[in-house]
């Protein structure tokens, strides 16, 4: 980016903050719309406080620990199933029916059986990555190039050492892409949890502040979730890029 | 014979898994898994008819009318911000923040805004799902071949063929799939706009009849929530495959040489 740009960019966040605080100050909204100084006012104030960072803890612990699980049970179920044509066809019209479906919907019955807990927010994040991280995982392993794995198996490699060295690698793309799309994801299932389900977190916090009235708190925690979202955004992008460096479709990028 | 295996595969075991699930929870007396058949007579029961119009037609159309909302004012918004480069650079980074934002974190702020009616449910549905069009719009015309560009400059083409001639069809692919992303947040925040507060609509039944132990109904909600995630996207990719079939054709002739 160009100092310019970079400048410009300030400018517009600067002007839609004055912009809000000349809404808020005709009061037209009342107090759903407190001034930008009260809700950083509020945000100063919970910024302080513990509560508030054991809150942060559990809602980007709760994303990253379903992440984490969701990543490492759909890769290899990706493969797993990949690997098997017959195993392909049957699981393809399950797959694509739950592929669009999204994890809120399953959250009534989630609550129901765990209650309003960290593990049932746990499980609704796992769920709500893990399809789509299997579809693509499958969709890089049945993309692998016919001619290299012929190539390895001539050259008298087993299968894991196939899977492992010529399956795997030229699947990492789509897993890196799966990733990175289910990185934001898991954190907005994280707050889904936490604001209808009642586990702990941000999520909870912005249904309390709500329901309580207190809406500089809401607002200040919208701003939170805006920061977490960014940083979850970007570092899974910067993860992907330091993951898939040696990757053909990401050397011609770098040139 | 191979293939028609494999064709018997992909639709038998969906088959096999309900009557699986039939079979299994038949005569169950598991209070969260009650038997499928109780759970289809319940699903009958609320949703055919009884509440079809009462709930089901009100959560389609909010969806629906707040998705129409998002994707004119997201591809409009777009090309106004592609067209323009400096407001683009102005505007870029608070974007970027808002589309940031878990979408349904917004709800609650509407609900603060103008209460829990049906125009708090549709703005909010709208207002989440107008990011992911509205950046893909953006990126797909400042994606656009500048050969295009000129070609369209030495043909003298007007403001309105540039328009509706070279830019959109050019970045039809990338808007529609932002669009493809806004629908399905449009549907996230569907479910979460009816399930805060007391409201009508299929999200808010469903939590409903979970917080008064009505089990089945609450499964007959999940399983018509699921048909209709299914089926709003599966509509979007046939309109998809329509509109875009000579880019899908030219990506699978590409695909192919």
């Amino acid at each position: 980016m160009k100092p310019h740009q970079l400048g410009r960019g300030a400018l517009g966040l600067l002007g839609s903050i004055v912009l809000w605080q000349l809404i808020a100050g005709t009061h037209l909204a009342g107090a759903a719309l407190p001034s930008p100084l009260a809700t950083f006012a509020a945000l100063g104030a919970d910024v302080s406080g513990g509560a508030f960072w054991s809150a942060v803890g559990q809602t980007v612990g709760v994303a990253l620990l379903g992440l984490i699980a969701s990543a490492l049970a759909g890769i290899v179920l990706g493969v797993l199933v990949g690997s098997f044509p017959a195993a392909r066809y049957s699981t393809l019209a399950l797959l694509e029916f739950l592929k669009p479906v999204p994890p809120i919907v399953i959250l009534p019955l989630v609550v129901l059986i765990l209650g309003p807990t960290a593990k049932m927010a746990w499980l609704l994040t796992f769920f709500g990555c893990l399809i789509p991280i299997i579809t693509q995982t499958m969709a890089g392993v049945h993309d692998t190039d016919p001619v290299a794995r012929d190539t390895a198996r001539s050259y008298g490699l087993g299968r894991v050492e196939i899977l492992w060295r010529v399956v795997l690698p030229s699947a990492m793309p789509f897993i890196g892409t799966a990733l990175r799309v289910a990185a934001p994801v898991a954190l907005i299932v994280a707050v889904v949890a936490g604001l209808l389900g009642g586990g702990p977190g941000l999520g909870k916090n912005l249904y309390v502040a709500q329901s309580a009235g207190d809406y500089a708190s809401l607002y200040a925690y919208v701003l939170v979730l805006g920061i977490l979202g960014l940083l979850f955004i970007g570092l899974s992008r910067l993860g992907e890029r330091r993951l898939l460096h040696w990757h053909p479709s990401y050397r011609e990028e770098m040139v | 014979m191979r293939k028609t295996l494999y064709l018997v595969l992909g639709i038998g075991t969906p088959v096999i898994l309900i009557l699986a699930w039939f079979a299994v929870s038949a005569g169950s007396t598991d209070t969260f898994f009650p038997p499928l058949s109780y759970i289809l007579e319940r699903f009958q029961a609320l949703w055919l008819f009884a509440h079809f119009q009462s709930d089901i037609l009100v959560s389609l159309l909010n969806l629906v009318i707040g998705f129409a909302l998002a994707s004119v004012i997201g591809v409009g918004l777009g090309f106004v911000l592609a067209m323009l480069p400096k407001v683009g650079e102005y505007l870029d980074p608070v974007i970027h923040f808002f589309r940031s934002i878990p979408p349904v974190a917004l709800v609650p702020i509407f609900v603060a805004l103008i209460g829990f009616g049906v125009e708090m449910r549709v703005t909010s549905i709208a207002m989440a799902a107008v990011f992911p069009t509205l950046i893909a719009t953006v990126d797909g015309l400042r994606g656009v071949d500048s050969t295009l560009k000129d070609v369209s400059a030495v043909y003298r083409l007007s403001t309105r063929e540039k328009v509706l001639g070279v830019y959109l069809p050019a970045a039809g692919p990338h808007i529609a799939s932002g669009m493809q992303v806004s629908l399905q947040t449009a549907f996230v925040v569907m479910i979460a706009s009816e399930m805060l507060g007391p409201a009508q609509g299929i999200g808010a039944m469903t939590l409903l009849a979970q917080q008064s132990f009505m089990i089945a109904d609450m499964w007959s909600g999940i399983l018509l929530l699921g048909v209709i995630g299914f089926a709003a996207n599966m509509i979007f990719e046939l309109g998809r495959r329509r509109l875009l079939a000579w880019y899908i054709g030219s990506r699978q002739l590409a695909k192919a040489s």
